[in-house]
């Protein structure tokens, strides 16, 4: 899903490649880029599952107004992933309600 | 506390302006913005922007921007990004996140600049992934170089939604079609066209009534409305795409101006909820100013300018500036403002649907305005973007038939034969046959991408027609392909003599194709023979 | 501030097809909730907002406010100009508790 080549824009000036992880898996992304940007270049489209309906949800507004995108990064839940630089050795989980997926929930 | 002279929260056009021409006058200026990147939208707007030379029109917003920052940078004005500020109290200070802590700090002024966020519209599956704001498809793209989808159906066909969908085709994706339940194209004309002219579909009077999809966006359903707007049953028709971007307005960011105490007032043609302005900016809270979206809904052009209104203003008040070096400086501002806010697209203009002709008499392109591009008949009608009975040599077909208030095509012409004036939402005119010297400066400058050089003695029998071509890969000389119409569709062979890519065309190259003379009145667009796309 | 006058559709309440549409994001609010809060006499958009949570999630409004205004607006027949707005508070933003607490005063340079 990324640009290789682009009639107006010559340079993204993108950090260097560096690795992070998504639900445990290993995955690859630019220093620096959104967490979001990252996980689209993947294909990853949910970056959470709702609290009530329990439907997916991912990149809505990009800019951090709608946090539709939140996730959760380095343990932290409810991180807008379009305002977060990556950066090397990150943990970005699948944000399931408030909590991470598979993890029991409590009453809210 | 630490106290500044000036705050502007939002380093988007309109901030970074109020803090330059603050600076300027000598106040401490600081701006805080919550994004890692400065610039607010400017960054992603990689268009020519329109206006005149004192609008910086011809010059992409990208540009723009670094220009702005680097201004900024250079007169000492302090630019802190990731900071979000959450509230400001009583009396100018301003809560503000930083570095993991809220920090409070003050200021004697305040200008907010926080731009404004996309409208959204309710359908079946839009809450999916893939189903986005038009703006976050362009976040994504041009500044971030990843693609929001492979293929996309934009709704919504003002000019965000018009100049998105054309950057989503120089991004690589395929725009399955545009959809807009009024009647009317919403944008810009010319943006219209240079989409229609690759073969993007037009659909007005259609809505989009379903995403289709389990866990993303697998396809969608669009329909045709009745005058009441509601889809009309038994006309639904499926589209094979996986992205739907929506592009129905933008509200103004008014939280802060509230948080701070000022007064609000309901501005549907500003888009929404807006503070209560003076002409200078200011809020019903003395020393609180706005500027930009967040003062209503415009674009980066009059954010600027009201930025520097806004700040000269807090200058003068501040004692930096006289009242009478103000009046000065605000009386050359609001006429540079009314400028760009004049024509059919301005302001007060929004959501009128009777204008059915230019100011010069000309009627409005029905074909434009419902399909997206202009018929051959109502083309010729136009007073440049007619073939005529010219002689031999290149000359400038302009098809620039609504009143947008821009003239680089007069700025940058070295012979003078283009002609706008100085209302620069004037149609264009050709003045005198023989001037054009084929120099293809104006297809290069024309923001709107409207200008064509057409020679029709080129070869016996053929003729050629200059198009703009900001796609890659950039045809070459010897390439064959074929024409394609305003409406994108297929005319005839063509093969390309000629490409203009140097550094005057500003990366809107000029592609050269020869085809028969009967078809150069017709033929807008070049299609490579090799490629599927564009 | 104009008077605020208090309407209310009388009508009883008829479902409507797509009643089960998500209006605010961030709360998970349907269409049809807001349309039985209206109809049990909630007027405003700050009301609606206490009653049904839609404008205080993580968003704040910032996407739904104008769609649950033109709900209101067509339910009980009134101009959108009159039915108030999302009171902006601090903080206008999302931010962590923790964050919030170091809150300093006398502050570093911000």
């Amino acid at each position: 899903m990324r640009i290789e080549k682009h009639p107006i824009i010559d340079d993204y000036g993108k950090g260097r490649l560096v690795c992070f992880s998504y639900n445990g898996d290993e995955a690859m992304g630019y220093e620096g880029e959104p967490v979001a940007a990252a996980l689209k270049a993947m294909g990853v489209d949910t970056h959470r599952y709702t609290v009530k309906r329990h439907e997916p949800r991912g990149i809505f507004c990009a800019i951090g107004r709608c946090t539709d995108c939140v996730m959760i990064v380095d343990g932290v839940p409810n991180v807008r992933t379009c305002m977060t630089p990556l950066a090397e050795g990150m943990a970005v989980e699948t944000q399931d309600g408030l909590r991470k997926a598979g993890e029991a929930h409590e009453a809210l | 506390m630490k106290r500044y002279e000036m705050i502007v929260i939002g380093a988007g056009p309109a901030g970074l302006s109020a803090a330059i021409e603050a600076a300027q006058s000598g106040l401490e200026v600081v701006v805080f913005d919550e994004n890692e990147w400065p610039g607010g939208q400017l960054f992603k707007q990689i268009h020519k922007f329109f206006g005149s030379r004192e609008h910086q029109a011809r010059t992409r917003g990208v540009k723009i921007g670094q220009n702005l920052l680097e201004a900024a940078r250079g007169i000492g004005v302090k630019v802190v990004l990731g900071a979000t500020v959450l509230g400001i109290y009583k009396n100018k200070e301003i809560a503000v996140r930083l570095e993991g802590e809220v920090r409070n700090c003050k200021a004697d002024a305040i200008v907010i600049a926080t731009g404004a966020s996309e409208n959204m519209m309710t359908f079946d599956g839009w809450t999916l992934p893939g189903v986005m704001g038009a703006g976050a498809a362009q976040t994504l793209m041009n500044l971030h170089g990843v693609r929001p989808g492979k293929k996309i159906l934009m709704v919504g066909s003002g000019n965000v939604g018009l100049v998105v969908s054309f950057q989503l085709k120089q991004a690589g994706c395929d725009v399955v079609a545009v959809v807009d339940a009024a009647a009317r194209i919403g944008g810009y004309g010319v943006h219209a066209a240079k989409l229609a002219r690759t073969g993007v579909p037009f659909y007005t009077s259609h809505t989009v009534v379903k995403a289709v999809g389990a866990e993303k966006v697998e396809g969608a359903v669009i329909a045709e409305v009745g005058a009441d707007f509601t889809p009309i049953p038994g006309t639904e028709m499926p589209l094979d795409i996986d992205t739907v971007c929506i592009a129905v307005g933008l509200s103004p960011m008014s939280q802060l101006a509230d948080n701070a105490g000022a007064e609000l007032v309901y501005d549907p043609a500003k888009g929404g909820y807006v503070a209560a302005l003076t002409d200078e900016g200011e809020t019903s809270v003395k020393g609180l100013f706005c500027a930009g979206d967040v003062a209503g809904i415009e674009e980066a052009s009059s954010a600027m300018i009201q930025g520097k209104i806004a700040a000269a203003a807090a200058a003068r008040d501040l004692g930096y500036i006289t009242a009478a070096d103000f009046e000065t400086k605000a009386f050359g501002y609001k006429e540079s403002l009314a400028k760009i806010r004049a024509g059919m697209f301005a302001p007060g203009n929004k959501g009128r649907t009777d204008i059915v002709q230019t100011d010069e008499g000309y009627p409005l392109s029905e074909s434009l305005l419902a399909r997206g591009f202009l018929s051959d008949a109502e083309a010729a009608a136009f007073p440049a973007a007619g073939i005529g009975g010219g002689g031999g040599g290149p000359r400038p077909v302009i098809e620039c038939t609504q009143n947008i208030p821009c003239d680089p095509c007069q700025d940058v012409c070295p012979k003078g034969c283009i002609l706008v004036g100085d209302n620069i939402t004037a149609l264009p005119q050709i003045a005198g046959e023989k001037a054009c010297s084929g120099c293809a400066l104006c297809v290069g400058a024309c923001s709107g991408q409207a200008i064509f050089l057409v020679n029709e003695t080129y070869e016996d029998g053929y003729g050629t027609v200059g198009l703009p071509y900001e796609f890659v890969p950039l045809p070459q000389k010897g390439d064959k392909g074929r024409a394609l119409g305003r409406d994108g569709g297929e005319l005839c062979g063509a093969e390309v003599v000629e490409v203009r890519a140097g550094a005057a065309m500003d990366k809107t190259p000029m592609v050269v194709m020869k085809v028969p003379v009967s078809e150069i009145a017709r033929a807008r667009f070049f299609r490579p023979e090799s490629e599927g796309g564009i | 501030m104009a008077v605020m006058v208090r309407v209310k559709n009388d009508a009883p309440f008829a479902a409507q097809p797509d009643d089960d549409m998500v209006v605010c994001r961030c709360e998970e609010v349907t269409k049809g909730e807001i349309r039985k809060a209206l109809h049990d006499g909630v007027c405003t958009f700050g009301e609606v907002k206490r009653f049904l949570r839609c404008g205080m999630g993580l968003c704040q409004g910032q996407t739904c406010q104008r769609l649950v205004l033109g709900i209101i607006s067509r339910e009980l027949g009134l101009p959108v100009s009159g039915l108030g707005h999302i009171t902006g508070r601090m903080p206008v933003r999302p931010v962590i508790m923790e964050e919030l607490g170091k809150s300093t005063e006398e502050s570093k340079e911000a």
